[in-house]
């Protein structure tokens, strides 16, 4: 009776001792990415200031986007062919905030990035 | 050395024009930043078919290559925003005329009428549209169509070589067809397919504005005789046809 009870504790504590090898092995490893530095654009001033793009671009596209394809209004300065005048690559630029924070935007599926 | 006045008032008048022009020197306008499809207007195509030769593929070259439309290979499956078709005469004779037939942009669309997401849409000048961003590839415009203007993506397209990066290409599962080269009208030029038949062959295919009495293609429509394909159908098609 004894012995299988001392089998369960040890059980248990070869388990525990596993889940914080794991724990304090795998967690470091984690904290240590920094959030990713997307390329630096070319240009001088975007359509919006950075900081409001930076929180409000995926609506902004969207919306331009409806305007653009249902109402006819182009406008031109704010295009998708206009954006890859500053930000050149979209690997370097859209793509590795997107990876990070795991969003997968299917623009790209159609749109051809301008170059 | 001395000057007549005549001579100083034309040195005067070319510095002045030169100070004028420079600053904006631009052979071909660009387009303004903001443009809006207007409701003034409404676009439609004049096609003489008397001048279309059955050989000729201008007009479905320029199409797949302006809107990145490849081939597939599998003929049921290929994707056709413009094809040329031959008229037999009723008695099964030879075929004695050739004509292109696209998305004709009827005034009363029965694939707008049909499709459950509003993906296909009528635009404020007329033009009938698919918002790819919407479309969950239904299909039912395609059977509604009695024009066989539209097809689906059934595969992941191949990218040509050297896309037109203007034109998005289209994702697996949506439904597409011509959209009169709505880009190129925006930027105030002609759909790729009359522009081809302008450059390379004998120039049958006219487009412009159908409300403006003025515009050549009102003039034609007005002086020749044409149709239109199935007009009793009664859905008022935007294509008409010289010939036929």
């Amino acid at each position: 009776m004894s012995s299988r009870r001392s089998l369960a504790v040890r059980m248990s504590v070869g388990l525990l001792l596993a889940m914080l090898l794991v724990l304090v092995g795998g967690f470091p490893g984690n904290l240590g990415a920094d959030p990713p530095q997307p390329e630096k654009p070319k240009g001088g001033q975007c359509v919006r200031p950075a900081e409001w793009m930076r929180h409000n671009h995926m609506d902004f596209l969207k919306h331009n986007r409806t305007v653009a394809v249902r109402e006819g209004k182009r406008v031109r300065s704010e295009s998708l062919q206009k954006c890859a005048e500053c930000h050149t690559s979209r690997e370097r630029f859209c793509d590795r905030c997107h990876d990070y924070v795991a969003v997968e935007p299917d623009c790209f599926d159609c749109h051809i990035y301008p170059k | 050395m001395t000057m007549d006045r005549r001579s100083v008032l034309g040195l005067g008048g070319v510095l002045a024009a030169g100070v004028i022009l420079a600053p904006g020197l631009r052979l071909i306008a660009a387009p303004e930043d903001v443009t809006e499809a207007s409701d003034k207007r409404r676009w439609g195509m004049l096609i003489d078919t008397t001048q279309c030769n059955p050989a000729c593929t201008a007009c479905t070259q320029a199409c797949r290559t302006e809107n990145n439309v490849p081939l597939t290979g599998d003929p049921e499956r290929d994707i056709h925003w413009i094809r040329k078709v031959e008229l037999h005469s009723k008695d099964g004779g030879k075929p004695d005329r050739s004509l292109p037939v696209l998305c004709n942009h009827c005034e009363h669309p029965p694939c707008v009428h049909v499709c459950p997401t509003q993906a296909s849409f009528i635009r404020k000048d007329g033009i009938v549209l698919v918002d790819m961003h919407r479309c969950i590839g239904c299909r039912y415009c395609m059977i509604a169509c009695p024009y066989k203007a539209r097809s689906l993506v059934y595969s992941t397209p191949s990218i040509p070589g050297t896309p037109n990066r203007k034109v998005p290409m289209r994702a697996k599962g949506v439904v597409e067809k011509c959209t009169f080269c709505v880009h190129r009208i925006d930027d105030g030029g002609q759909p790729a397919c009359v522009e081809a038949c302008q450059k390379e062959a004998k120039g049958g295919m006219l487009f412009g504005d159908l409300n403006d009495p003025q515009s050549e293609i009102s003039q034609r429509l007005r002086q020749v005789l044409s149709t239109t394909i199935r007009p009793d159908l009664g859905l008022k098609p935007r294509v008409h046809y010289q010939g036929i």
